[in-house]
């Protein structure tokens, strides 16, 4: 990966926000009862370019500005939120959630927090390049370079989507405990969707890219060069790929395979709030009980962890959206479960401490458990000695289609760009190899890990309404021994 | 703390005082084309799981929304605070922003006013937007109604929003609408693997039943207990409103011009063939009362309409907005999207047969209450696969036989239209987790599925 900024202390200077609104909001809800309240004030700068077949569409910059706050009234959670930072409306808002939330406690939930510390911080991730320092038509560039790249190409590419946005958002959570923590993260996204044509016949790929720091994340990647790869790629592969065995084999995944498992597999189901029930109509629940923790899920060689704290991480905090210090998370160790992703709420109930999952997309969101990055910690392997160690089986490099069940027990993943192997060595390419598997099989079936870290971006979807949140998955190639591929 | 813009001790103007004054100062200074939009939204959620109440959630949002087009070049953005400053402020940073962005040679301008709007039935009512906290004694009934059918335990959300816009463009547009909403969801569970999913929604308190769909939710998540383990192979599927809905929004996104071009659409270059059997008609009506996204307008002012994409099997129409279908050498079929032409209400017509005559045409099939995480192997060829959630049931010889638990289907957009044998006579109105554009649909039979499962 590219190297990123670290995190830096942060200058007490703040263009867009008064802070004091948060502090307000918080004190006026305790005048009218509530027993807790936090507050978060936000400003996020948004810059967003879209190209479709060569043709810019609209090109938009927007800064989204507001406050949400939260209140325990009697025994039940309100939220409440406006991008009208008046006074007086902060009041009326407040006012209208107290009162809603306090009609709900006749029915509510009894919402207690784990305890924890008050933090006061001040964060930034710094850039390199500064996104407000350049034009336009600096980051159109990036587009037009991309699909420069893939015109100039053999293959022929009729459908090419390449979107690109950056965003700067300084966000103050403040709570009635104490808490104060100012944070400021530019982040930085690409998406692609390609689709390639050879005889009548079309494949189709998309990936995302994104970043925390500024516009140097965004070049590091190379953009045009890893476009043209890609395509060439799925060319050969629709023009040569053979069927996929059948029955029986060795996989070996390479790590953006590895990513996405551990995401849908691992990082969703141990989301405390599936488990208690809290997201049952939306995102589902869980196959993992609290029970359950302590008891082997996978083979010796599975390590996973989720951890917002990676420099430069898509889904990089230090502090999260209940003002809780974030730290590395040890989903799995050694094929063990050993702990769940938990907030303030979540953790209350267990009789345990806030791990920092809490996280909202935006000032208009509650904060709910969420994967920061989650990741198969890598091995000692070389990836090639992974390939040479399987007589007979398919490398599988990225795949298009994917999807799980809502209690996450029943995975599919199916391959795109994948080849045979045969004696050790990559052969010939292969047609939508595809992993339908139960979690339990495919976590005990993994026997190696390769070194070849790697880390991808996502926007992972859960609540309701929506909340698209950024989050990198990822890790190094892995074995997986004797699993039977389906089509 | 300074503020970059004082949001206290400005002077708030009326949002179409500042949309006039943003058109005429865009249009000054050299816009082609400039559209402000200004909406104000109230809502409020009563999240519940475990059959309690976990969090109450409003939101309250104000803002302009400002497209600009110069020398074909487009640039949006949106500012929240109705002063002149502020207007002169968005203004200095769109033509910035243009200048330094590059044009856009397909862009062929928006729709020529002004038009004449009539209103639509049923898409406000100020009993929903006065509900307050009379919506916890709702959601406490419909509790209690799943309670009472069966279910252990239930989880979702009661939902109601109030909304107003305002429409100004540079091309003679002036509009205006208002609406109300209300939505419930609902999933209830008799255990951990028996569980039922139903879905309501209206523009007007009368017609909004969260009872019924608790019942139904319910119903299903009692039927479900004890499910055996699915096979995978070929089934005629009975696909329920829900679930059927999922798929009918991915062919509502498929008729839109925008994703047509992108390859993202099965439908691409099929106007006037044949994409489903003869029993599939579907429809988009910006204007059906009691619609859940009725509008009088679309997003450059253009009075919305019915429109006919799918007649008796055969692809008839893309959606369109103005700069599209004058590319397209066609009339804007009013779903305007500036950029993303898209459906407003989906409506797959209805047919005469009941659930009984429906599983008495089956003689190895399955009923599908749910689905979820349908994803595309290739958008431009159709072919998905999508997971079955909540009560699945097996049919064999014309009976319902047992739960089932665990199958994903395996297949093909274009192929589940084509296979479409018979269409139930009961249309429900369904949008929610998985239903993002609301659909209007009965259960249909399709024939001749593939189901697959994991392994092991």
């Amino acid at each position: 990966m590219r190297a990123v900024a670290k995190p830096v202390k942060a200058s007490k200077s703040v263009d867009a926000l008064d802070l004091d609104l948060a502090r307000f909001a918080i004190d006026y809800a305790g005048k009218i009862g509530a027993s807790y309240a936090d507050a978060r004030l936000e400003s996020t700068q948004v810059n967003g370019f879209v190209l479709k077949n060569g043709i810019p569409q609209i090109a938009g910059f927007d800064r989204v500005s507001g406050i949400g706050i939260r209140v325990v009234m009697g025994r039940t959670l309100g939220f409440a939120c406006t991008n009208d930072l008046a006074r007086e409306n902060i009041r009326r808002v407040v006012e209208k959630a107290a009162k809603l939330t306090k009609a709900a406690s006749r029915i509510g939930e009894q919402t207690e927090f784990s305890d924890a510390k008050p933090e006061v911080a001040n964060y930034e991730v710094k850039q390199k390049v500064k996104l407000a320092d350049l034009e336009p038509k600096d980051k159109l560039k990036v587009l037009f370079d991309s699909e420069k790249a893939i015109k100039t190409g053999k293959v022929n590419v009729p459908g090419r989507f390449f979107s690109m946005s950056d965003f700067y958002t300084e966000r103050y959570f403040a709570n009635s405990e104490g808490s104060r923590v100012l944070s400021k993260i530019p982040r930085t996204d690409f998406w692609y969707f390609v689709t390639v044509e050879e005889g009548g016949r079309t494949a189709q790929r998309y990936w995302q890219y994104g970043a925390a720091g500024g516009f140097e994340t965004i070049t590091g990647y190379n953009f045009p060069e890893l476009l043209a790869a890609e395509v060439k790629a799925t060319h050969i592969n629709l023009k040569k790929a053979g069927p996929a065995p059948k029955g029986k084999v060795d996989v070996v995944v390479a790590p953006q395979i590895t990513g996405i498992m551990v995401h849908e597999s691992v990082g969703h189901p141990y989301e405390a709030d599936r488990v208690l029930g809290r997201e049952a109509a939306q995102a589902g629940e869980s196959f993992i009980s609290r029970e359950m923790i302590g008891t082997r899920i996978g083979s010796e060689t599975v390590n996973i962890v989720d951890d917002p704290t990676i420099p430069g991480s898509f889904g990089y905090y230090l502090y999260d959206d209940e003002g809780v210090k974030a730290r590395e998370r040890w989903l799995i160790k050694k094929g063990m479960i050993t702990e769940l992703l938990h907030n303030r709420e979540t953790a209350a109930i267990v009789g345990d401490k806030s791990n920092g999952s809490a996280r909202a997309t935006g000032y208009d969101r509650e904060p709910i458990v969420r994967m920061a990055n989650t990741v198969f910690k890598p091995g000692d392997h070389k990836e090639g000695e992974l390939i040479e160690s399987v007589k007979f089986g398919v490398y599988i490099k990225n795949f298009m289609e994917w999807n799980i069940d809502d209690k996450r027990l029943n995975a599919k993943y199916s391959g795109a760009e994948a080849y045979m192997i045969r004696n050790g060595k990559l052969a010939e390419p292969v047609w939508r190899p595809t992993i339908e598997i139960s979690t339990p099989k495919l976590w005990s079936s993994v026997d190696a890990a390769a070194d070849n870290m790697e880390y991808h971006a996502g926007t992972c979807g859960k609540a309701e309404p929506m909340q698209a949140i950024p989050v990198w998955f990822g890790g190094p190639s892995l074995r997986i021994r004797n699993i039977k591929l389906g089509t | 703390m300074a503020a970059e813009i004082d949001l206290e001790t400005k002077k708030t103007e009326d949002p179409r005082s500042i949309a006039a004054y943003l058109v005429s100062r865009l249009k000054k200074k050299g816009a082609d084309d400039v559209v402000v939009s200004a909406s104000r939204e109230e809502a409020a959620q009563l999240k519940f799981s475990n059959s309690l109440i976990s969090t109450t959630q409003s939101w309250q949002s104000d803002k302009l929304n400002i497209f600009v087009a110069i020398d074909k070049k487009l640039v949006g953005t949106s500012i929240r605070d109705m002063s002149k400053p502020a207007a002169d402020d968005a203004v200095t940073k769109l033509l910035k922003f243009a200048a330094a962005a590059a044009p856009n040679r397909e862009y062929m301008g928006i729709a020529e006013g002004p038009f004449r709007y009539s209103g639509i039935p049923e898409t406000y009512d100020k009993a929903i937007a006065g509900l307050g906290e009379t919506a916890v004694d709702i959601l406490s009934g419909a509790i209690n109604v799943a309670k009472n059918n069966g279910a252990k335990r239930t989880a979702g959300v009661l939902e109601t929003t109030v909304s107003s816009s305002y429409l100004l463009t540079s091309n003679g547009v002036e509009a205006e609408d208002t609406g109300t909403q209300a939505y419930f969801s609902i999933r209830a569970f008799v255990d951990k693997y028996a569980s039922g999913h139903h879905v309501c929604n209206s523009r007007v308190l009368r017609k909004f039943m969260p009872e019924a769909s608790a019942e139904k939710a319910a119903t299903i998540a009692k039927q479900a207990v004890n499910p055996k383990n699915g096979t995978p192979g070929t089934y005629d599927i009975i696909f329920a409103p829900l679930p059927f809905a999922n798929l009918i929004e991915s062919v509502g996104k498929a008729s839109s011009i925008f994703n047509v071009e992108s390859k993202l659409s099965c439908l691409a270059e099929k106007i006037g063939k044949r994409v489903g059997s003869e029993n599939v008609t579907l429809v988009d009506d910006g204007r059906l009362p009691n619609g859940f996204n009725s509008v009088r307008f679309d997003e450059e002012g253009v009075p919305t309409q019915k429109n006919v994409i799918i007649d008796r099997g055969v692809l008839k129409t893309y959606l369109h907005n103005t700069s599209t279908a004058r590319r397209h050498k066609t009339k804007t079929t009013a779903n305007a999207g500036l950029v993303t032409p898209l459906p407003f209400n989906l409506i797959f017509e209805k047919g005469k047969f009941n659930k009984e005559e429906m599983i008495g045409q089956v003689k190895r099939g399955l009923i599908v209450t749910n689905v979820w995480y349908t994803r595309f192997q290739n958008y431009e060829a159709g072919d998905f696969s999508t997971i079955p959630r909540d009560g699945i049931f097996l049919i064999e010889n014309g009976k319902v036989t047992a739960p089932v638990k665990e199958l994903r289907i395996s297949d093909n957009l274009i192929h589940i239209l084509q296979s479409i044998a018979a269409v139930g006579k009961d249309q429900e109105a369904l949008f929610g987790w998985e239903v993002e554009i609301p659909t209007l649909t009965p259960p249909v039979l399709v024939k001749g599925v593939r189901v697959t499962k994991s392994a092991e």
